[in-house]
């Protein structure tokens, strides 16, 4: 899965929680100061990125997820880690 | 006084501490905690075990119900066959319409709706049958224990979730005020569930190894069962049959924070106005509160609010207001928990004592309350101030008062 | 004792708004029908033909998108969008703006008999499928009963008494007879007040499962060879107001709410007379209440709905009513909506008051052998109609009645 693949599934499971158009968020988008998310629907969203990508980590790593950014680099790491 | 203040008569309880009131008070005042890891359902794959189950077996005899009925229903019929007991009714009425039932709960029966998905997952839902809907629905619980107890006048169950057994008292006072009934059965329950403690993990909102409300490194509130059941009448009722009475239900407030589901609003603002609202129904000043309790579940948010809300009402005194979270020992009972507290507020104010905060370590400066820790304490209790809170932002504060007839 | 007076309505069924519901009822609309394995599925989402064999149910067809312009609808499930829905058509019109709803303590008493099963249901499914780890956040919030009268008072800045109230079908007269008391009593000044029920696969296969959906799939209310319900959906609210606060901001009443009462069932539905009796019971305190003698009312919106308890109720109104009111209801059309079922009485009562026109008894031929000495509404009818009677009947024994008069006596 390459990094726009990567970016396309989160940005869908987002407009899942904000029912935003995936196309109307930005790949910067922070999910309080732009989306105005709130405690439930950022757990939410790292729910599903965590679901969806298998990556089993730390609840911890999950709560600080603030940015598309941030999910689509959580996933890379993780995986690169799996791989190596 | 005037003669048709509401009166309690009866209490019954079912609690993480014990089955029976006596019980339950003696070990509340002996600071006693009644959490354990969990033996229901399999915990394995969740981060905490914590729970507040109730140990002893419940297999409250039956008059009509059939066996089957869900674990909420034996709990609630247990406390109510305790509560109509204490107070000189028998074991049940003759279908009598002057008797009502106001119950709170917060999942109603869901060990049945956990029944239909395990099937689904197994594929075997088409074997579900007609017990689902016999015994699923919130409302039966209120239903049930009409039926039991022969109770055919008003019947209503309140799923306020965890504020519904205050809702409960509420309904009940205002059913006996207004001719309705001449009993209420009123009180809260809910039997430990799966989807509950799943939910509530997941929100991270569980303490790993004890409950501590109110200081500094509380780590979260923990999952309980439990029944109450207060028998309310007019107070002139109570006295013509030389009922003996533990208080008197002064008076209610209810209110939403509309503000978020799960989080209280920032400033204490529904509750604020719950306490204020009931303070004003019971034509009482702030001053004149002996004791709170609290509904203090031991997240480092609902504690704090609180507090907050406490100070808007209370002023300088919300820091030498007696008040405490009896949730240090028995966990969030979920709609069974303000029923409980309010089956205790009335035994505290009976027995001239309060049950303490236990697991109180550290003051937390965001909460500057005396929070009754660790020990309990002594003292003249005229009127206290039952706090609930829920989801949905439904707020509800009880007051009850001495009776001085 | 306040008197309480309605002065708004809303409400979203599949037959459309309050007042589109409304005349689509008295014209003998039916709202349910055939629904397809597409819509199953969707309520489904793993369909189970060997669970559910049948077809016929009443759906509300809207789109989350269109209605909710501009907000995010995901943390709010069905029955708590329904439930908005109903409300924002009770509040229009009314002079309050949202912002100053919430210094107003404008609240809601909302009756359902799930909640949302199918929110409960699916959280948990997803923790036995994918792990505790993965249940849903937002789902969790909406797991409790009282979920939908939680988001409508954030919805819409509902700061007053928010309070929910089961009964399974009785829940909407139940929650209209709450709002009314607490109004009474000075606790309240203005709250919105009914119910709200969702579709939901598992409701369906728990009415199958229990044998109480119609093979024939018609709702046939009393008759003789009704043969058990449709479930419907939808929510309907009522505004209801203390007559001062009213009169206060000058708020036109469509009508007033004159009394309620309650009873219980011991039998639980299974003994029709002591079923009967409790109903017979509930009218005659909710008439005593209301200052009402029989002869004074004009029509009766029963929530019979083609289950075994239309016996009990029709022999509870030939004990109370004789043949002297005509008898109707709203289940014949809309199918039986539950916990919102109440309310949806309640609008076409109110519809009868400003048309005079009371809606047939859709499907009913043949009066039960019990009973035979009501004025069955076969047709639809105009009659003068000042005062009336909403009646509901529980599964679980609830019963409850509830008498309104229309605006100006």
């Amino acid at each position: 899965m390459s990094i726009v693949d990567i970016r396309d599934k989160i940005k869908e499971i987002i407009a899942n929680v904000t029912n935003l158009d995936p196309a109307d968020i930005a790949d910067n988008a922070h999910f309080i100061d732009d989306l105005q998310l709130d405690s439930l629907s950022l757990m939410e969203i790292g729910v599903d990125v965590d679901y969806e990508f298998k990556l089993g980590v730390p609840e911890e790593r999950l709560q600080e997820l603030r940015t598309v950014e941030d999910s689509v680099q959580l996933v890379l790491q993780t995986r690169a880690a799996k791989v190596a | 006084m005037p003669i048709d203040s509401v009166v309690v008569t009866g209490l019954g309880l079912v609690t993480p501490v014990g089955v029976g009131r006596e019980t339950a008070w003696s070990q509340l005042l002996e600071g006693r905690s009644g959490l354990a890891p969990v033996r229901s359902f399999d915990t394995s794959r969740h981060s905490v075990s914590l729970g507040g189950e109730v140990k002893e077996e419940i297999a409250p005899e039956l008059r009509r119900l059939p066996a089957s009925i869900g674990r909420a229903t034996r709990l609630a019929v247990t406390a109510a066959r305790e509560a109509l007991d204490d107070a000189g009714f028998g074991a049940a009425w003759d279908d009598d319409p002057t008797v009502g039932v106001a119950m709170g709960t917060t999942s109603g029966e869901p060990g049945w709706v956990e029944e239909m998905d395990d099937r689904w997952i197994a594929g075997e839902l088409a074997g579900l049958g007609g017990g689902f809907l016999q015994h699923y629905p919130c409302h039966v619980i209120a239903a049930h224990l009409g039926e039991e107890l022969g109770a055919s006048g008003p019947n209503v169950m309140l799923p306020a979730a965890c504020a519904a057994g205050n809702y409960a008292v509420g309904y009940a006072h205002d059913a006996l005020k207004n001719g309705r009934a001449d009993v209420m059965l009123a009180g809260g329950a809910d039997a430990f569930s799966r989807i509950t403690y799943t939910g509530f993990a997941r929100l991270g909102a569980i303490a790993p190894e004890r409950c501590q409300p109110f200081d500094r490194h509380r780590q979260g509130m923990v999952p309980g069962e439990g029944a109450a059941i207060l028998v309310l009448e007019r107070a002139q009722d109570a006295r013509e049959r030389g009922a003996r009475i533990y208080a008197e239900v002064a008076g209610y407030g209810l209110s939403c924070d509309a503000h978020h589901m799960t989080a209280a609003h920032p400033d204490g603002d529904g509750a604020a106005r719950a306490m204020r609202q009931a303070l004003a129904s019971a034509k009482l000043e702030p001053t004149e509160v002996s004791y709170v309790s609290a509904h203090g579940t031991g997240t480092p948010t609902n504690d704090k609010l609180e507090t907050r809300a406490l100070q808007q009402v209370f002023g300088g005194r919300s820091s030498s207001v007696p008040i405490s979270s009896i949730k240090s020992m028995i966990g969030h009972t979920m709609g069974a928990a303000s029923a409980i507290e309010s089956c205790i507020s009335a035994l505290a104010i009976v027995n001239g004592a309060v049950p303490p905060t236990i697991n109180y370590e550290e003051p937390d400066p965001e909460c500057p309350l005396d929070c009754i820790p660790n020990d309990a304490r002594e003292m003249s209790v005229d009127v206290v101030m039952n706090n609930a809170y829920a989801f949905g932002g439904n707020k509800a504060s009880v007051i009850l008062r001495r009776y001085s007839g | 004792m306040e008197p309480v007076v309605i002065t708004g309505r809303g409400a979203l069924s599949p037959l459309g708004n309050a007042a589109q519901t409304a005349v689509a009822v008295a014209e003998g609309q039916v709202a349910y029908g055939p629904i397809e394995d597409e819509v199953l599925g969707r309520l489904d989402r793993s369909g189970d033909p060997e669970a559910l064999r049948t077809r016929m149910a009443g759906r509300v067809e809207y789109n989350p998108r269109e209605v909710f312009p501009g907000r995010n609808f995901r943390p709010v499930d069905r029955t708590g969008q329904l439930a908005i829905l109903a409300a924002e058509g009770a509040l229009e019109g009314v002079e309050v703006a949202e912002e100053d709803r919430r210094g107003a303590f404008i609240g809601l008493v909302l009756g359902t008999m799930f909640g949302s099963v199918h929110t409960i249901s699916a959280f948990d499914r997803r923790g036995l499928e994918a792990g505790p780890k993965y249940v849903k956040p937002l789902d969790f919030a909406n797991s409790v009963i009282n979920a939908a009268a939680g988001q409508a008072a954030i919805w819409l800045g509902l700061t007053g008494t928010n309070s929910t109230v089961t009964g399974g079908a009785a829940a909407g007269v139940l929650a209209l007879a709450q709002a009314t008391q607490l109004i009474r009593d000075g606790r309240a000044h203005a709250l919105l007040a009914g119910g709200s029920e969702e579709l939901s696969y598992e409701g369906l296969v728990g009415f199958e499962q229990a044998g109480l959906l119609s093979s024939g799939g018609r709702v046939r209310p009393f008759d003789r060879d009704r043969d058990g319900t449709v479930l419907g959906e939808g929510s309907a609210l009522l505004l209801l107001e203390s007559q001062g606060a009213a009169t206060l901001r000058g708020a036109r009443p469509l009508g007033r709410v004159l009394g309620h009462g309650s009873a219980f069932d011991t039998s639980r539905g299974r003994d029709p007379e002591r079923a009967a009796s409790a109903l017979e019971r509930a009218i005659r305190v909710a008439l005593k209440d209301a200052g009402s003698p029989v002869d004074t009312i004009n029509a009766v919106f029963t929530g019979a709905c083609g289950l075994p308890g239309d016996v009990a109720e029709a022999k509870a109104l030939a004990a109370v009513f004789g043949d002297a009111v005509p008898v109707t209801g709203t289940a014949s059309n809309l199918g039986c909506c539950l916990g919102a079922g109440g309310a949806f009485q309640a609008l076409g009562l109110l519809h009868a008051f400003e048309g005079g026109r009371l809606p047939a008894l859709g499907g009913f031929e043949r009066a039960p052998t019990e009973v035979s000495s009501l004025d069955w509404c076969r047709e639809a009818r105009t009659v003068d109609c000042r005062r009336g009677v909403l009646t509901a009947t529980s599964f679980d024994g609830v019963v409850a009645a509830v008498v309104l008069e229309r605006a100006g006596g």
